[in-house]
């Protein structure tokens, strides 16, 4: 176990390795004066970018990969200059708004398409069956910047119930729980957005295992010793649906701090895939870099987890 | 249904001992039995469900509208804007009190607009103009197919790729299995839709340049940034298919058909691409009807962030984006919606098929 551990551990750092090399080749790329224009640009407009950030950024540039790989080992990812803070504070910052919206969209996921799923499995065919089809193509196909806008065209523009972009209202001063209520409101139809179409993936799933376990040996033996319907499904097929279930929150690590560009980008939710975008539109690299190095290391880390809670959960699997 | 069941039987007796029984020519067993190929039975088992019939419907749909639409409906092109004077009424009224009585002005101003924008669904558009001008049925169309071409090269391509690479580690293993699965790792680490902006600011940035050479010239023209993204993004999503092709392929390594191959000393590119891939063919088809979907919908998801097919021309994802606008998004429902149904259908149609493909293909389906 802890050799296999130890394994992957140093397969995720070459793979990480592999990553930021990547990564600094397409940055190397970029001609340099794009950089400068931005810069320059920003202070004609009226910000003022001091000529130490400037520098630091400039400096980039002429770094070798080695020199590079020495700063982001220690989570220097370099200036942003539109922010006008160190990258790694930026995405300390807007970590935040994302994580709520998709660990509150995560757990909503789970509370409906686990039921939906086991019942779709249990009453194969029958109409929940085809609701769960139905759900499940929705969320194959529609597209998140579409849906968004529908869901604002219906309930924000049309009928007036909730705020359409944004997070808070400036000109609002309530405290406590009117506070909580009010920052709850703007978030509503993101996570809907988020929840509705991330649904069917999770609800298939929850089916197609629980059709596995249903059609399995012991199942049979279980029915036929006389045990109810309800302690055969919940307390013998659903134990082992579970497994993969539970794995799979291990993957969805990456997708909880990465924020949703798209979605944040329809209703201008100030989170970090907002704030990669603005950072591109601009050609702030340093806010862009270090956005994709921290995915990577989420998804390494989601993978590893995984695989680490496969084997806690489902005792008959052996690393090696 | 009871008719369905008995023929599924003969087809079952007939696959399992063909010859013998059709060659006694005492019995006409060929009367009452139907030799069916392979493939005719994976037709037959195709287009006997409803969602695969109903996908290549939408499909057909889909391209007739895209591909002949214009050619019908050519009153309008694609970046041309109508320029038919709009007369615009505005009225104000205006009330005031003088002297104790109500006076009430009723003020008309005459605005007239040189493009006719943000037209009504009428005769002349059928499903109105946008901000600019431009009919939206006729966009609609040029747009589909920009976001059909694009679909399907980049899905060519990947294929190409996730073949010769899976195939290669599949067939050697060892090292070079080794080596090509672990730059899939990395590949599959790379989050995808972020790396696409730092590809996509590297390309503004070649656009910015003052003294570009000729590819960086190239590159940075915003008309042609699509296709690079799409490429770029093709370079990262292979590996899913060469995992697929190298999983099978070592599976079909060890059979004995491939020892009778090596035998007969065939070349390895022909025990590769003529022995083993077809046998990959039927997972491949599956996985390549899929990903046609998902990539429809990462082109429009591009296109919609600005970051894909530019203004004047038309795509999906752009077309939506004009409802960013909340006065287009809450009373012109016209402009944005019919692309983001065109999406769909798009989206749905490929899935439906590939569904229907892939319970068609699966061999272990004997109906």
């Amino acid at each position: 176990m802890l050799k296999y551990i130890f394994k992957r551990l140093l397969l995720s750092v070459l793979i990480l390795l592999g990553v930021s090399l990547i990564l600094f080749v397409l940055i190397q790329n970029m001609p340099s004066s794009f950089a400068e224009n931005k810069i320059n640009e920003m202070n004609a407009g009226g910000a003022i970018v001091d000529q130490a950030t400037k520098d630091a950024i400039m400096e980039m540039y002429d770094m070798s990969y080695g020199e590079w790989l020495l700063r982001i080992v220690t989570l220097d990812f370099g200036e942003s200059f539109t922010q006008s803070m160190p990258v790694v504070d930026v995405i300390k910052r807007d970590m935040f708004v994302s994580f709520l919206v998709a660990a509150i969209a995560t757990v909503f996921e789970f509370m409906i398409a686990i039921p939906l799923g086991i019942t779709a499995a249990t009453h194969q065919y029958s109409f929940r069956d085809y609701l769960v089809t139905v759900l499940v193509m929705i969320g194959i196909s529609l597209p998140s910047f579409f849906f968004g806008q529908v869901l604002k065209g219906v309930f924000s523009t049309g009928l007036g119930w909730l705020p359409s972009s944004g997070l808070g209202d400036a000109t609002q001063s309530a405290t406590g729980i009117a506070y909580i209520l009010e920052y709850i409101k703007y978030l509503i139809l993101p996570i809907m957005t988020v929840v509705i179409l991330s649904i069917g993936g999770r609800m298939r799933m929850t089916r197609t295992n629980m059709l596995e376990v249903l059609n399995s040996d012991y199942i049979r033996t279980a029915r036929a010793k006389g045990l109810k319907e309800r302690v055969v499904v919940f307390k013998h097929a659903f134990r082992n649906t579970m497994i993969p279930l539970v794995t799979s929150l291990a993957g969805l690590l990456p997708s909880l701090f990465s924020g949703a560009i798209i979605t944040e980008q329809v209703f201008d939710l100030p989170g970090i895939g907002n704030t990669a975008y603005d950072a591109m539109i601009v050609g702030d690299v340093p806010v862009i870099m270090g956005y994709n190095m921290f995915l990577a290391l989420l998804s390494i880390i989601g993978v590893l987890l995984a695989d680490l809670m496969y084997a806690v959960v489902d005792p008959r699997v052996k690393l090696q | 249904m009871k008719k369905d069941n008995v023929e599924n039987n003969q087809v079952d007796k007939v696959s399992e001992i063909p010859e013998v029984e059709t060659q006694d020519t005492e019995t006409p067993l060929d009367r009452n039995v139907r030799l069916m190929s392979p493939t005719r039975m994976v037709v037959r088992r195709f287009f006997r469900s409803k969602l695969s019939v109903i996908g290549i419907i939408m499909l057909a749909a889909l391209f007739l509208f895209c591909f002949l639409g214009p050619v019908v409906y050519d009153e309008w092109g694609e970046i041309e804007v109508d320029e038919s004077p709009m007369v615009e009424y505005t009225s104000k009224t205006i009330e005031y009190e003088k002297n104790g009585k109500t006076h009430i002005i009723y003020q008309i101003t005459e605005k007239t607009e040189k493009e006719n924008a943000l037209a009504p669904m009428s005769s002349v558009h059928p499903l109105g103009t946008d901000e600019t001008g431009y009919d939206v049925l006729a966009r609609l169309m040029y747009g589909g197919r920009i976001s059909l071409i694009i679909g399907f090269i980049s899905v060519f391509i990947i294929t190409v790729l996730g073949v010769i690479m899976g195939g290669i580690a599949g067939y050697f293993g060892g090292v070079i299995d080794n080596v090509i699965m672990r730059i899939c790792d990395i590949l599959m680490c790379i989050p995808g839709f972020p790396i696409m902006l730092v590809f996509g600011t590297v390309l503004t940035a070649f656009g910015e340049m003052e003294s570009p050479n000729a590819l960086q010239e190239i590159m940075g023209d915003p008309q042609y940034r699509i296709y690079f993204l799409m490429a770029f993004l093709t370079l990262f999503s292979w590996p899913g298919t060469a995992r697929l092709v190298r999983g099978q392929i070592l599976s079909l390594r060890e059979q004995e058909y491939m020892v009778a191959a090596e035998a007969m000393g065939y070349s390895t590119s022909r025990k590769i691409f003529k022995h083993l891939i077809p046998n990959v063919m039927p997972q491949l088809i599956v996985s390549m009807t899929l990903s046609l979907g998902s990539m429809i919908l990462y082109e429009a998801s591009l296109s919609f962030l600005n970051m894909g097919v530019q203004p004047p021309y038309a795509a999906w994802g752009t077309m939506i984006n004009a409802a960013s606008d909340l006065n287009i998004l809450s009373n012109y429902i016209n402009v944005w919606a019919p692309p983001g149904i065109c999406i769909v259908i798009a989206v749905l149609g490929f899935n439906f098929v590939g569904d229907g493909l892939r319970d068609a293909l699966d061999p272990k389906a004997r109906r």
